[in-house]
């Protein structure tokens, strides 16, 4: 019980009623009007470093975007040319169909196993939980260029230890780049890289849940397991939602593995991702009007559909 | 005061480069009335000595070279660079299939202008018409890749298999490879759009049609004429039958698969050999080359796999320098060559150097003392007019994706050629272009 005070206190001061919240702002915004020269010096590296890298480099693509190249003919003004031929282009949609598809069974697996490594986490308070915290942490810290090539040894008949598995009771090998497969060997990837990144999530959410819940619980008769999935888990929903907002969001611009794994399996075509797609446009093909437009078509996809997911998860839970 | 000259000096230092364009900072410039600097982009192997023979032959030019990456690498950010208006290097390696993309981007400077053309003589006719345009000078040829079959001898020998002379031939010894060792393949499809064209070129098949000098949006595209088909419809079969294998080249499992007697041929290049005998420790000694199977029996077609020049870019602060640096970096440079054939292994388009005894009679442990650069040399003598298109990344991106599903099984062999035909015109159509076959 030592530790329930210590780690109660700031989560209450954190998340308190919106009374306190909107007091506070306001005591705030008096003090920007009263110096409001020290205030906008304060903000201003912040602003410059957003106008210099996000919104020129945005006004800038979508500027592009808005004409179109053609290597015979030159550049020329076509409005909104560009993204009629992106959602009309097989190649796109293709890749967009892959991607979502890859989305709707990896996220909710790496999310599962994720949760369910933090619920351990939280409930076993031993030195091994605190190296095991570390080791699934760690393949967050690999670079994801070094990951995908580590994972394409990994994969390889020769190198591999998994591929020549099935042989050992007779079987054929596995090929981990068949076109069955690869989606699946690509998943494992992700799943390995992220897992631990959103394990640390939940567990540091589930460190500010008061452990009085946890005793109220205990005192009614509930289980472990039931702790966890009726008390643990509804706590930090807040925190799963953001984790799956940052997933699909990472998900949609899904680039970096197909790009790599591309030199060991060819099936990885040029538009196999939407992100490969619009980087071989830019880079291989010289488009980068098109590049820019399928960019900012992507762009608009990804914040849809993070919107929409925000918005199923307030109506769900306001229901609840 | 020290304060101003040096943020007069950061100033001036980034409106001149760019914020960005840190690598291809300090571009040719004599202003201080020392020597001209030119900036090179290269991914030659052992090119620090190259280069370290230039500055010392040429006072008034220093090369300044950065490797900023290997092919699509460098191509990136080189095509990056010219949307950009700045941040190109002076002079910038580039392979053959590209010339024709730089050009169409209006990349290149024609080196005519600075007296490129007398060395039109110094190299190989083949390489000099894919380098140029009429009088334009485009590109300054170095290596090339004329193709022919490395084997293994040991196993051919072994097992009395004749090495094949004829595709068809060479269709019989993968049956019998095969019967002699389960796990044995003739070769490997590698899925490389470069490979792929060599072996149609060798094929007689000549898909690709285009010069800007006459007709800047006029472009031929014909990868369905019977001599390219015939490519797929061999190597297709050989791999429908588990005859050949699958792994993209240049990957661990297929050098692995190449030293281990997995793979008994590769239909290989002029710069293969130096490539390959540096992975392949266990099989060294025990491979040989031979010609090209022929498909017709006493034919004598060949192609070319890859093979690079140097360009002078439109960004070149001075193109006459540039001119001189992309011509004499290796060019008639003994040196640079020393280098070039005995550490790089690069296969020479200096005619001279090329017919050199030296280079001719070159044994090569490797092969087990065979002179090989003797079936090289006529091969390259041998190539005639071989021509790409200004978007030759799309169409071996094509060839690549498209024998990839083939390969997979989601498309038939002989639907392959045809597939990327269509796509290859739908993209050369939208780019603007009028297309013949």
């Amino acid at each position: 019980m030592t530790r329930s005070l210590p780690i109660t206190a700031p989560a209450a001061e954190e998340s308190p009623p919106a009374g306190p919240v909107e007091s506070r702002s306001r005591r705030r915004s008096r003090r920007v009007t009263a110096h409001p020269v020290a205030g906008a010096l304060f903000v201003l590296p912040f602003f410059l470093v957003v106008v210099a890298f996000l919104i020129v480099p945005l006004g800038y693509a979508f500027w592009l975007s808005l004409s179109s190249k053609s290597l015979a003919t030159g550049v020329r003004f076509s409005g909104f040319d560009n993204y009629v031929r992106a959602f009309t282009d097989p190649l796109l949609l293709d890749g967009l169909l892959r991607v979502v598809l890859f989305g709707l069974v990896q996220i909710p697996i790496m999310l599962g196993i994720a949760l369910a490594g933090a619920l351990v986490l939280d409930a076993v308070t031993t030195k091994f939980a605190l190296a095991f915290r570390l080791i699934a942490f760690m393949p967050y810290a690999v670079p994801a260029v070094v990951g995908a090539l580590m994972w394409g040894f990994l994969y390889s008949r020769t190198f591999g230890p998994f591929a020549d598995l099935p042989t050992l009771v007779g079987g054929d090998p596995i090929d981990f780049f068949s076109v069955s497969l690869l989606l699946v060997s690509l998943g494992n990837i992700v799943t390995w890289a992220w897992t631990g990144y959103n394990m640390i999530i939940l567990y540091s959410a589930l460190q500010g849940v008061p452990r009085e819940m946890y005793e109220a619980a205990v005192i009614d008769g509930a289980t472990p397991v039931q702790i966890a999935l009726r008390v643990k888990v509804p706590a930090i929903k807040q925190a799963i939602s953001l984790a799956a907002i940052f997933t699909v969001i990472g998900t949609m611009q899904f680039f970096t593995e197909p790009a790599i794994m591309a030199r060991f399996a060819p099936q990885i075509s040029a538009g196999y991702t939407p992100n490969l797609y619009a980087y071989n446009q830019a880079f291989a093909y010289s488009d980068f009007h098109y590049s820019a437009a399928l960019s900012f078509a992507l762009g608009f996809l990804v914040f849809v559909v993070a919107y929409a997911f925000v918005f199923v998860n307030r109506r769900r839970g306001g229901r609840k | 005061m020290p304060g101003t000259t040096w943020l007069a000096k950061l100033r001036a230092g980034l409106a001149a480069c760019g914020l960005l364009a840190v690598a291809a900072c300090g571009g040719a410039s004599s202003d201080d009335g020392g020597p001209v600097k030119v900036s090179v982009w290269a991914w030659y192997p052992e090119f620090k000595g190259v280069v370290e023979a230039f500055n010392a032959s040429h006072k008034d030019i220093q090369v300044e070279w950065t490797n900023v990456g290997t092919g699509p690498d460098q191509y990136a950010k080189l095509k990056t660079a010219f949307t950009a208006g700045k941040g190109a290097p002076d002079v910038a390696m580039v392979e053959f299939q590209q010339i024709p993309t730089f050009i169409i981007l209006d990349a290149l400077v024609d080196m005519g202008e600075h007296g490129a053309n007398e060395d039109k003589g110094l190299y190989a006719e083949w390489a000099w018409s894919q380098a140029t345009d009429g009088q334009k000078v485009y590109a300054i040829p170095v290596d090339g890749g004329p193709m022919a079959l490395m084997y293994r001898k040991d196993l051919f020998d072994q097992h009395g298999i004749p090495v094949p002379t004829t595709w068809a031939e060479y269709a019989d010894a993968a049956a019998k490879i095969k019967a002699a060792d389960p796990n044995g393949h003739i070769a490997s499809f590698g899925s490389d759009g470069g490979w792929i064209n060599g072996l149609m070129w060798q094929s007689g098949c000549r898909p690709y049609g285009y010069s800007q000098a006459t007709a800047k949006d006029q472009v031929k595209i014909n990868l369905t004429a019977p001599e390219c088909k015939r490519v797929f419809d061999l190597y297709g079969d050989l791999v429908e039958k588990g005859l050949m294998a699958k792994d993209p080249f240049f990957t661990a499992d297929a050098t692995a698969a190449l030293d281990s007697g997995k793979y008994w041929t590769w239909a290989a290049a002029g710069w293969t050999p130096g490539y390959v005998a540096g992975s392949l420790k266990n099989t060294a000694g025990k491979w040989a080359v031979a010609p090209m199977p022929q498909w017709t029996a006493g034919a004598d077609e060949q192609g070319d796999w890859g093979g690079s020049t140097f360009t002078v870019t439109k960004q070149a602060k001075n193109p006459k320098a540039a001119t001189i640096v992309a011509r004499e970096l290796f060019g008639k440079s003994k040196p640079a060559w020393d280098i070039g054939l005995n550490k790089a292994f690069l296969y020479p388009l200096v005619k001279d150097v090329a017919a050199d005894p030296a280079f001719t009679g070159k044994a090569y442990e490797f092969f087990n003392g065979q002179k090989v650069n003797e079936i090289f040399v006529p091969v390259s003598n041998k190539l005639g007019e071989f021509q790409y298109t200004p978007f030759q990344d799309f169409v071996f991106g094509e060839l690549n994706d498209r024998s990839a599903e083939a390969m997979s099984g989601s498309r038939s062999w002989d639907s392959v050629l045809e597939e990327t035909q269509k796509n290859v015109v739908a993209y050369a159509e939208q780019q603007g272009f009028k297309v013949s076959k």
